[in-house]
């Protein structure tokens, strides 16, 4: 028997839950079918929660699971365009045409989804956006210079938190498109996943102790992202999440970090998500999500 | 004696000629090795840092970069960071507040300003001695308003952190 695992038709944040369930849900069948044959649209976060998910059942399974693609050419377009069936291929047995694409300068895809396994690929990750960054950040979202270089500077941290805490690689992608259903403006998205050791194990040995039988998944995030601690002892430490915090409330964006069965989030007026969620379906590694919105235009 | 440090050369030298930006906790170690060999061979109570060819400074560089060089060295000299742009002012007041640290920074425009974590009437203190050049403390009392003892203790706590050096019982700014 194959096991099937539906994605969802809009992939996003809000229905990640839902495909988390579908994935961690316990089943004797090694054999698994990922189907997004009726997926309309999936975000960056989408994205790469397929990516880590395909990743880590190959990790575990030895197996490679099988992926059928969009059957809407657009979105099968889309997903080439973000350079999604580059890194796929290597995790998931592909069922259907993966439409060949040509890189496009005028694409929403501002950083299409890049590996992220060491210290260079930061580098490469940054080097490649600044430029594309201050036209998105200042000219279509209306926002002053500064947010253009935290923009490059939130993206570095956050992608070093796989560098640095993951145990594994990961990726990165960074879009925008225009948030109809909450928001009514364009938003500028960076999304980070990996299927690495999520931050309950990574803080495990320097803050289990403190929290007793508290520790947990959500304990963890909350040690991460409210108290800025880190793994490491040294003072500066711990402070990269701290920092993107402290971008995001500027700015009037959202961060989100998901790991194990829990999620956290900085939850600014236009969104109506939970500061915390416990107990979610559980998920391997980290997704960190970033949403800058465009400028309230003004009355 | 001044000793002028620029970030880019140190990074070439370092860690790779392609780079442009301080990122990375790497890069950070990478580049404060880089510095703190050159402090090893020099003489000089100030030393300057110029960040005017760095275009993205992450978090993680600037407290490997200024945080960790400033709570390990600035017992020892004085560190003025150059050509500081408000990308760069960003992430280095971020690090400097959550470690309780001030530095001097000049901007591309040349304006002297004290970044970080510093009491309001030290900040003002600075302000009126940069606007004097240098003074001494009943000088500096003149141009506050400021009781004479109490404008010499802020030149005190200046010296202590560096932002201010004094000779022969005169104050001034380490840069003008």
């Amino acid at each position: 028997m194959t096991r099937v695992i539906p994605v969802p038709q809009q992939f996003d944040d809000r229905t990640f839950d839902q495909f988390a369930r579908a994935y961690s849900a316990p089943s004797p069948e090694e054999k698994v079918l990922f189907d997004a044959h009726a997926t309309q649209w999936a975000s960056p976060y989408g994205l790469l929660g397929l990516l880590v998910a395909g990743q880590a059942w190959l990790d575990r399974h030895k197996v490679h699971p099988l992926l059928t693609l969009p059957e809407d050419r657009d979105v099968a377009h889309y997903w080439a365009r973000a350079g999604f069936f580059r890194y796929a291929q290597e995790f998931f047995e592909l069922h259907g045409k993966v439409p060949k694409v040509v890189a496009s300068g005028t694409s929403d895809v501002l950083l299409e989804v890049t590996p992220v396994r060491e210290a260079d690929d930061v580098h490469a990750v940054v080097d490649r956006i600044q430029d594309r960054a201050q036209t998105i950040v200042s000219h279509e979202l209306g926002l002053e210079a500064q947010a253009t270089m935290g923009f490059a500077m939130a993206l570095s941290e956050a992608c070093q938190n796989i560098v640095e805490h993951a145990g594994t690689g990961g990726w990165v992608a960074v879009q925008t498109y225009t948030w109809r259903r909450t928001l009514g403006r364009r938003v500028a998205v960076i999304a980070v996943a990996d299927a690495g050791v999520g931050f309950r194990r990574s803080l495990e040995a320097t803050q289990a102790k403190r929290f007793g039988d508290r520790w947990s998944d959500a304990t963890a995030l909350e040690a991460a992202l409210i108290q800025g601690v880190s793994r490491f002892r040294d003072p500066g430490r711990g402070q990269g999440l701290a920092g993107i915090r402290r971008y995001v409330s500027r700015w009037s964006g959202k961060l989100s970090v998901r790991s194990g069965t829990a999620r956290i989030a900085i939850v600014p007026p236009w969104d109506d998500d939970v500061p915390l969620a416990d107990g979610l379906p559980d998920f391997p590694g980290s997704q960190v999500l970033l949403i800058i919105p465009a400028a309230q235009p003004a009355k | 004696m001044t000793l002028p440090i620029d970030l880019k050369e140190i990074l070439r030298q370092t860690v790779a000629d392609g780079y442009g930006d301080l990122v990375t906790r790497r890069t950070g170690q990478a580049v404060r090795s880089g510095i703190e060999r050159i402090l090893s061979r020099l003489d000089g109570e100030t030393v300057l840092i110029d960040f005017g060819s760095v275009r993205c400074l992450d978090l993680s560089c600037a407290d490997e970069i200024v945080g960790r060089l400033l709570r390990e060295r600035a017992q020892e000299r004085s560190f003025v960071l150059l050509n500081v742009d408000d990308g760069h002012r960003e992430a280095i007041e971020f690090v400097l507040e959550r470690n309780n640290l001030a530095a001097l920074a000049k901007t591309k425009s040349g304006e002297l300003q004290i970044l970080g974590t510093l009491s309001e009437p030290a900040r003002r203190a600075f302000a009126a001695l940069v606007r004097l050049g240098e003074a001494t403390a009943e000088e500096l009392a003149q141009e506050t308003s400021l009781p004479p003892e109490s404008a010499g203790e802020l030149l005190e706590e200046l010296c202590r952190l560096r932002l201010v050096l004094r000779a022969a019982g005169r104050y001034r700014a380490p840069v003008r």
